[in-house]
């Protein structure tokens, strides 16, 4: 299929998202869209979708003109757009889920479980996905559930799909399976739409790569014609001199030390060391147990066996709040879920581990707490009009900036970080960076959790690597590589 | 906190003293005098216990019926059977500047302090089948609830035999009428007959089926029921009917509502202690036009009770 | 940028219109509806009618202000009216076996904490849902009611002038109930909304998990929470039980029914993380005037009913818009 957006233009009320946008797609091919968070990618498919309306400009499909009224119009002319957060029934199989709406009923609308399982399986095989039709969907991992969108969208005979964000939660072993996909796709002459953060992916996959940046589509460029400095350029309007900001920190004593930390069934024999200054990356697939030793040493899971050691001192953690009065902090993995209180201000929610603190007769010292929270917001640059704001209208880089300034305010001796830059956009992601490297420099000790392999390989002195529950390795900053470590975490030597 | 509250208690005292704290009714208005008013010049209140049970809308169409032949105004509040909903409902009537107050309360105990406040508004109170515990009245109109239950132990003494098996189901436990029914029960029951069994089901029908169902289980030989209300009776029918013991048991019930009344005449019930709301609603608002009319009232007005057999 | 900044103001200005909506919806409610009943019946603004008015609502309002910070947790406590039953009918037990009636009601007051307590624990340590937790002990709570009195009110309760006082007393020409309830609206409006354990009780209705992580002992402050639940019920049914001048078993039946209302009519989710026990104190007004109004009116008490039941859902609707 041959789509072609010309002059597409939306304001939402006085705030205008696209202006003169121009993009197309021509079949078969994978295309690339980047930009910032706010650039307007999603406005813009949300448009060729049907979701919203456009103000302006025109959308042709093969040459002919045609809005679509709604999504499922969209769809049902071989549109189909795989949203970051997936539509799926946890508690319902992986068949229903599959036809979800779409049943395939006789005249009496008896389900026809025979035939909607041969044609879910004709699909998989196609695909190269091997899934039990009667499994849970809420017990897949997040790659499995794109998988069963991919195979959603191509029941329905898609010719166009729009990838959002598809790789953000899967492991590299997924993201292979992913693109393998993309590529059976792609001999069908289906064109992917694919819209991502991650340049390497972007270079691996894409044929065509379109940047927007406020509301315009700066250009689009053959990929093999144009490399990551030029993207990067085109996305922010500037240089970066470089991606990853300088650490010079300095490396001090041991500040934190985990001994022989075990959950049953999860990890095992997970023995570690931070010190002050320095930044330790967590690496491995998803699913190694990375998450789980980093919930379980903040007292959010228990541990089966192991000792934790603070400044030479064995502590005791048995809830969130021991780890907290010990100068322990830690920015969860989803932090819409368990990072944030999405419908409060960015005070209650800066000032809650610490607000014990504010007690002055019985009451809340009020003026000192937005002393407080002023000071960090300031601080760690979060933009806002206001700290009465509620978190849910910042931007993904803003809110991981109030749970980090939420750690920040008490103070901690130790941070762990589960995926600090998830979903957050490239000038943020940067700020981020630099406020590692601030902490970092005031004697903090840092543990960060990362699935991006770039990333550790940027910000972290050094990387440990888990697999399957258990110590795969430790490699310094110097010897680590994207190849040793992925060795590692696969399980090789 | 222990210091607290000696401050608080001392606090309090000290302002009693000074007469700034004080409790209702203290002050009892002493002017007795009746000043005659004519039944159509009079606007009455009436607080009925609930208006859930068939038996209290009749006593409260009784009163309606006479108002309207004598162009009486009636200001009618439902307690829903709680007691304190009922003296607030009465502090709003009070409050309407009612004439004369007709309560039926939802419990005896309870309601003394709405007669005590009607008592310091200088409002007469009239009591409808339950008293007050204290509080001056002008009258209890009520059915003899012991003869009553007297009558019910003599009627299946008679139709079952002497020592007849039998259960009794006992009404809300607590309330005067399951108290004094089941005393009056008792007085015969206990010397002949022989009582199995003895469970609560509220005055409810379905509780009455439920329990008789139960009882049924318990008990193989049961040859009478009393129910301390016809409700209940009606209920307990139900569980024997689909038992298939129609035969074996006597059911007598009380009140003699509506439906006890067709049961009975349809054969399902043996009997049923009638009494009759409508007739104690009009002898408490005849009461009431008597009171202003100057006439003396006795302290007891016995409203009519009623053996209904086939 | 600046589409940004001018993108947040909006979102700014319509989080204070839905701010004032909540705020004084509740009121307005409230006002017109006092506005309605005088019109129709100018005594209802009498001064002795509001004072009465007021002490209907004590009752109801004590146990509200407890059910608002269950409900700002996303809990719900339906044992209320059982818990105020067994309270009072041991604070009545306890006098009448001759027991100090001061430190009986102190005690009685402590049983009802206690009672709230066990509600907690089960919730918490026993994961229970509140609604189920709560269900189970309300039939507990009002069994043991009825074992303990034997299905009898508990009279005789003597003249002790404290104890009536607490019902039926006037301070400077105001009834008693009236204070007390005024005295712990001040305290809890504090502890809600001016102290930390108010902080940590929305945060845990915000986003539980979160507030867990964010080093809060929600365990610990859900038992606390259930237990001033449980405590409120109590000291209303002290007063309850000096009005009556006996403890009775069916007291407080469906009261929990009139307590969440008014919380909910004074703009608390029920989905948790939001409310004001200033609107509970409204929402407990509006109720109170609608009984009181009605019967004022002369309205039938069946139509009562449905005229109460369709304002609540004239609430949550309006509740639902903004």
């Amino acid at each position: 299929m041959e789509v072609r957006m010309t002059g597409i233009t939306k304001s939402f009320g006085s705030n205008s998202v696209l202006r003169g946008v121009d993009f197309d797609i021509r079949p078969g091919e994978v295309h690339a869209l980047m930009g910032e968070n706010g650039a307007g990618k999603s406005t813009l498919m949300n448009i060729l979708t049907g979701l919203h309306k456009a103000d302006d400009g025109r959308v042709f499909i093969n040459g002919e003109e045609r809005i679509f009224s709604n999504p499922k119009e969209a769809e049902e002319h071989g549109l189909s757009f795989i949203h970051q957060e997936m539509n799926t029934w946890s508690d319902m199989t992986v068949l229903e889920n599959l036809f979800i709406g779409k049943e395939i009923k006789n005249s009496l609308g008896w389900i026809k479980t025979k035939e909607m399982k041969a044609l879910a399986k004709e699909t998989f095989n196609e695909l190269g996905i091997h899934l039990d039709l009667n499994r849970d969907v809420g017990t897949l991992s997040v790659g499995q559930q794109q998988m069963i969108e991919i195979a959603k969208s191509l029941m329905t005979n898609a010719e166009v799909i729009i990838m959002d964000e598809p790789t953000a939660a899967l492991t590299e072993r997924e993201i292979d399976v992913l693109f393998k996909i993309i590529a059976k796709l792609k001999s069908r002459n289906v064109s992917i739409i694919y819209i991502s953060h991650r340049m390497e992916e972007i270079f691996k996959i894409s044929d065509r790569i379109t940047v927007m940046r406020d509301g315009v589509s700066v250009d689009t460029k053959n990929t093999s014609e144009t490399h990551n400095d030029e993207i990067v350029r085109m996305m922010v309007g500037r240089d970066l001199e470089d991606y990853y900001p300088k650490k010079d920190a300095k490396i001090g004593e041991v500040v934190f030390e985990a001994k022989q930390l075990g959950q049953e069934k999860v990890f095992k024999d997970i023995s570690f060391q931070v010190k002050s200054g320095e930044i330790v990356g967590f690496s491995g697939l998803m699913g190694a147990g990375r998450t789980e030793v980093m919930r379980s040493i903040f007292g959010i899971d228990a541990l089966d066996e192991g000792e934790l050691y603070l400044e030479g001192e064995k502590i005791q953690i048995k809830a969130p709040s021991d780890a907290i009065r010990q100068g322990i902090g830690f920015l969860t993995e989803d932090r819409k879920v368990e990072g944030l209180i999405l419908d409060y201000s960015i005070r209650d929610n800066i000032s809650l581990p610490s607000i014990d603190g504010f007690k002055k007769h019985f009451l809340i010292d009020t003026k000192a707490e937005e002393d407080f929270t002023g000071m960090l917001v300031k601080r760690l640059n979060i933009k806002s009009m206001s700290q009465e704001d509620p978190t849910s209208s910042l931007s993904g880089g803003n809110q991981q900036k109030v749970v980090l300034a939420k750690w920040v305010g008490i103070g901690s001796k130790v941070l762990i970080l589960d995926e600090p830059t998830r979903g957050v956009d490239v000038g943020a992601k940067r700020e981020i960076y630099q406020l590692m490297n601030e902490l970092a420099e005031r004697g903090v000790a840092i543990i960060m959790v990362s699935s991006d392999l770039p990333e550790i390989l940027g910000v972290s002195d050094r990387v440990i690597v888990i697999h399957e529950g258990k110590l795969a390795g430790e490699l310094p900053k110097a010897e680590a590589t994207e190849e040793k470590i992925m060795t590692l975490a696969t399980g090789g030597y | 906190m222990k210091k607290l509250v000696s401050f608080f208690v001392a606090g309090l005292l000290l302002v009693s003293g000074c007469g700034a704290a004080t409790l209702e009714g203290e002050n009892t208005n002493t002017d007795t005098a009746v000043e005659e008013k004519d039944a159509s010049e009079l606007v009455v209140g009436v607080s009925v216990s609930t208006l859930s049970n068939p038996f209290f809308v009749s006593l409260e169409e009784g009163i309606q019926n006479l108002a309207d032949e004598n162009d009486t105004e009636i200001r009618a509040v439902d307690a829903q059977d709680d007691s304190a909903k009922q003296i607030n409902d009465i502090d709003d009537l009070i409050q309407q500047g009612v004439d004369i107050l007709l309560i039926n309360p939802v419990d005896s105990s309870a309601i003394t302090p709405a007669v005590e406040s009607a008592n310091t508004a200088g409002i007469p109170v009239i009591m409808m089948d339950r008293s007050s515990d204290s509080g001056d009245v002008v009258t209890l109109i009520a059915s003899d609830n012991i003869a009553g239950g007297e009558m019910a132990a003599e009627y299946i003494k008679e139709i079952s035999g002497e020592q007849a098996k039998t259960v009794q189901l006992e009404g809300v436990p607590g309330a005067s009428a399951t108290r004094e029914r089941g005393e009056g029960f008792l007085n015969i029951a206990e010397v002949s007959l022989d009582v199995l069994d003895s469970q609560t089901a509220n005055f409810d029908r379905a509780e009455g089926l439920t329990v008789m169902e139960n009882l049924l289980q318990a008990h193989s030989d049961i040859q009478a029921v009393f129910a301390q209300n016809d409700e209940m009776a009606l209920g307990a029918i139900e569980a024997i009917e689909s038992a298939g013991l129609s035969d074996e048991i006597q059911v007598v019930g009380f009140d003699g509502t509506e439906d006890g009344v067709n049961a009975v005449k349809d054969g399902r019930l043996s009997a049923t202690i009638a009494q009759q709301p409508e007739e104690m609603g009009k002898l408490s608002l005849q009461a009431a036009y008597d009171f202003f009319a100057g006439e003396d009232v006795p302290a007891k007005i016995d409203s009519p009770l009623e053996l209904v057999t086939e | 940028m600046k589409n940004e900044v001018e993108n947040i103001q909006i979102g700014k200005k319509k989080f204070e219109y839905k701010e004032l909506v909540t705020k004084l919806g509740p009121l307005l409610a409230l006002i017109v509806l006092v506005i309605f009943v005088t019109f129709l019946n100018p005594s209802f603004i009498s001064a002795t009618n509001l004072l009465n008015l007021l002490r209907q609502v004590s009752t109801n309002a004590l146990i509200a202000f407890g059910m608002t910070f269950v409900i700002i947790t996303g809990g719900i406590d339906l044992s209320v009216g059982s818990t105020l039953a067994l309270s009072s009918a041991l604070t009545a037990g306890m006098i009448v076996s001759g027991l100090d009636p001061v430190l009986a009601m102190i005690v009685g007051v402590g049983i009802g904490f206690v009672l709230g307590a066990v509600n907690g624990l089960l919730i918490t340590k026993g994961k229970m849902a509140p609604f189920i937790a709560t269900l189970a002990t309300m039939t507990i709570f009002r069994g043991l009611t009825l074992v303990l009195t034997d299905g009898k009110p508990i009279t005789g309760i003597g003249d002790s002038f404290i104890f009536k006082f607490m019902g039926r007393g006037y301070l400077f020409g105001i009834p008693f109930p009236v204070v007390l309830t005024l005295v712990c609206f001040a305290v809890l409006f504090m502890l809600l909304h001016k102290m930390t354990f108010g902080r940590k009780t929305f945060a845990i209705g915000g986003n539980e998990k979160a507030a867990y992580i964010a080093g809060i002992k929600s365990d610990r402050i859900k038992v606390m929470i259930y237990a001033i639940s449980g405590m409120m019920a109590s000291i209303s049914g002290i007063i309850i039980t000096s009005r009556l001048n006996s403890a009775q078993p069916t007291a407080g039946t469906s009261y929990e029914m009139d307590a969440i209302a008014s919380v909910v009519l004074g703009g608390t989710s029920l989905s948790g993380g939001r409310g004001r026990i200033v609107g509970t104190l409204i929402g407990a007004l509006i109720i109170g005037t609608l009984n009181n109004g009605l019967n004022l009116l002369g309205v039938s008490s069946f139509y009562q009913q449905v005229v109460k039941g369709i304002v609540i859902i004239i609430a949550v609707l309006i509740d639902r818009k903004k």
